[in-house]
């Protein structure tokens, strides 16, 4: 059985289309990375599933129920943390945890709950008190009651440290492990790839490609790109470059030459050059990552929030937007 | 029993709210006040008659909607509404959750409130009919009540925070001042109906009367104090009076939930 399937689901508001005929299936126990820029769509796909907002044309079923009649009771069975959520700023963080025991009819222990999305000492606090990072965890800890047999996370790495977004990875390996379907979204590829069976990404409200880690890795290749600066070379310099076996290609733009190669031949490269009499001043690399591809499906708009900030800890976005992120110096002489 | 669970979950953050705390202070000082400068002159039933009248029906409604206006709206623009129906719960067990839980923590905090007025009243010289007192205070709470469920309602189908505040000044203005003016005037002008109206110019009189809740509480009270509660010469009206009680409490939070059923959050 699958845990979540829409058939051909259109979403629009007026004139925008935020989600256009998305079909999209998740087998039950698997982990489901749902990836996009902000503003692809994500959230509204997301808000669909929860029944928060209506599709205008298509079908979504959740562990085997139509949304919108059975909407209790599929929330019953799944554990949320949605999108632009705000916590009870009066009420405790375990009061928090104890209503959402209470609603599901659970019977877990608040404070192992607390104790295991690292809220342990501050279960007696207002949740109005909390950092942004904490109230994530709360939501999470709400999430995780009963046990439930899915797990729909909408950027569950918003507001946590690098340290906080591995242990919420921990903990979406865990609940895979018990045999939990977990669907979550993020716009940072990074804080998936380590994780998820399988990913999707979404761009402009569709579905542009949709393949496990390891067909996405094949897809990228083992291509680099190897950044040289030197004193002086022509577009003539790089014919002998261009030659060699496993460079796909070369180009100079003032005292900067980009080649791409196979990583086996950047020696080869270097050696080229060299004996062709250019000086070379220094050397990087950057591995044609998942991370560059996720971009290329989606215009390069892959690591920015609205706001112009970065979050997460994967992608480290510098905040333009039109810089690929995480290029990996190497080489760096 | 999930509106149970929500309902419980709202008492306990209402009760812990700023505004409900301080208007409740405020509405116990003005009794207490009235009660303790009256007490020498005046019966007991006088003093919640006097007092009936300068604020109670006044300042209850006022209060039950600054408590319940933002009941849904407020949740759903700061996101905790996301939260709620994360959980196993429906849009109707969220709507008359909040109507239970709030119109359980206002009156909470009536019944304390009418505490300390009933022991400045005790003091005499005048006797207090305790009996009396307790059904006052629970139609207090009834009349809190059922403006709750009118703010709920009106929370629940309003597009947005700010419309949500404006509706409940609105309706504030609707049922307390503007009813009784609009129906002092009413009465006049329809003193003598046509022939062909099958209804008296009283019946006529009286739906409008009965039919606002901040009025039909007013002649229940009216009744209750001058000693003729469910009895006497208008005891069908106060029944009538009681079951508009009733139905705005139910019908209000419906119509809203009518409304919310259909909006994407």
């Amino acid at each position: 059985m699958s845990a979540i399937q829409l058939s051909n689901v259109t979403k629009r508001y007026g004139d925008l289309t935020a989600v256009r005929n998305l079909d999209l299936t998740v087998e039950s126990g698997e982990i489901y990375g749902f990836l996009g820029p902000n503003g692809a769509g994500k959230s509204t796909t997301i808000n669909m599933l929860l029944d928060f907002v209506r599709p205008t044309e298509g079908t979504i079923t959740v562990l085997g129920e139509p949304v919108g009649d059975s909407s209790v009771d599929i929330r019953e069975r799944t554990g949320v943390l949605p999108e632009g959520f705000d916590v009870y700023s009066r009420l405790t963080g375990r009061k928090h945890i104890e209503f959402a025991i209470e609603s599901k009819e659970a019977d877990n222990d608040p404070d192992a709950i607390l104790d295991r999305v690292g809220l342990a000492d501050a279960g007696d606090r207002a949740a109005g008190e909390y950092s942004k990072g904490m109230r994530q965890r709360l939501v999470l800890g709400m999430a995780l009651v009963g046990d439930p047999e899915l797990l729909i996370l909408d950027e569950p790495s918003t507001g946590l440290d690098p340290g906080g977004a591995k242990e919420m990875r921990d903990i979406v390996q865990q609940e895979a492990d018990r045999g939990a379907t977990v669907f979550f979204s993020s716009h940072v590829l990074g804080q998936v790839e380590a994780v998820c069976d399988r990913v999707g990404i979404l761009h402009k409200g569709e579905l542009v490609t949709e393949d496990s880690i390891e067909g996405l890795r094949e897809e990228t290749g083992s291509e680099e790109t190897l950044i040289l600066t030197v004193d002086d070379a022509t577009d003539d310099d790089l014919d002998p470059i261009r030659r060699l076996d496993g460079v796909s290609g070369a180009a100079v733009d003032g005292p900067t030459v980009t080649v791409s190669c196979e990583s086996g031949v950047k020696n080869e490269v270097i050696a080229t050059l060299s004996e062709a009499g250019i000086e070379i001043e220094d050397i990087e690399t950057e591995s044609t990552s998942l991370e560059e591809l996720f971009l290329s499906y989606t215009d390069g708009e892959g690591v920015v929030e609205k706001d112009g900030r970065s979050t997460g800890s994967g992608g480290g976005g510098d905040g333009t937007g039109s810089q690929p992120p995480e290029a990996t110096p190497e080489g760096r002489q | 029993m999930s509106w149970l669970v929500v309902a419980r979950k709202d008492f306990e953050d209402a009760i812990r709210s700023r505004w409900l705390i301080g208007l409740t202070v405020v509405f116990i000082l003005l009794v207490s006040g009235v009660s303790y400068l009256a007490r020498q002159t005046a019966s007991a039933n006088a003093v919640l008659q006097l007092s009936g009248s300068l604020f109670v029906g006044t300042l209850v409604p006022l209060i039950a909607l600054v408590v319940a206006y933002n009941a849904v709206t407020g949740e759903r623009e700061s996101g905790s509404l996301k939260l709620l129906l994360s959980l196993p719960h429906s849009r109707a067990d969220v709507v008359f959750g909040k109507v239970v839980g709030r119109a359980a923590a206002l009156s909470t905090a009536i019944t304390v409130g009418f505490v300390l007025p009933a022991v400045i009243l005790a003091l005499g010289p005048f006797t207090l009919e305790i009996g009396t007192y307790i059904i006052y205070t629970a139609l207090v709470a009834l009349l809190a009540s059922v403006f709750v469920g009118i703010a709920v309602g009106w929370s629940a189908a309003a597009p947005s925070q700010r419309t949500a505040l404006g509706g409940a000044i609105g309706l504030y203005f609707l049922f307390v001042p503007f009813w009784n003016g609009i129906q002092f005037r009413l009465r006049t002008a329809i003193a003598s109906l046509p022939d062909w109206v099958p209804l008296s110019a009283e019946t006529v009189g009286n739906a409008l009367y009965l039919s606002n809740p901040a009025s039909a509480f007013q002649g229940l009270t009216t009744a209750l104090l001058g000693g003729q509660f469910l009895s006497g010469e208008s005891a069908g009206l106060q029944v009538s009076a009681l079951s508009m009680l009733l139905f705005w409490l139910l019908a209000a939070p419906l119509v809203g939930l009518l409304v919310f059923q259909r909006r994407d959050l």
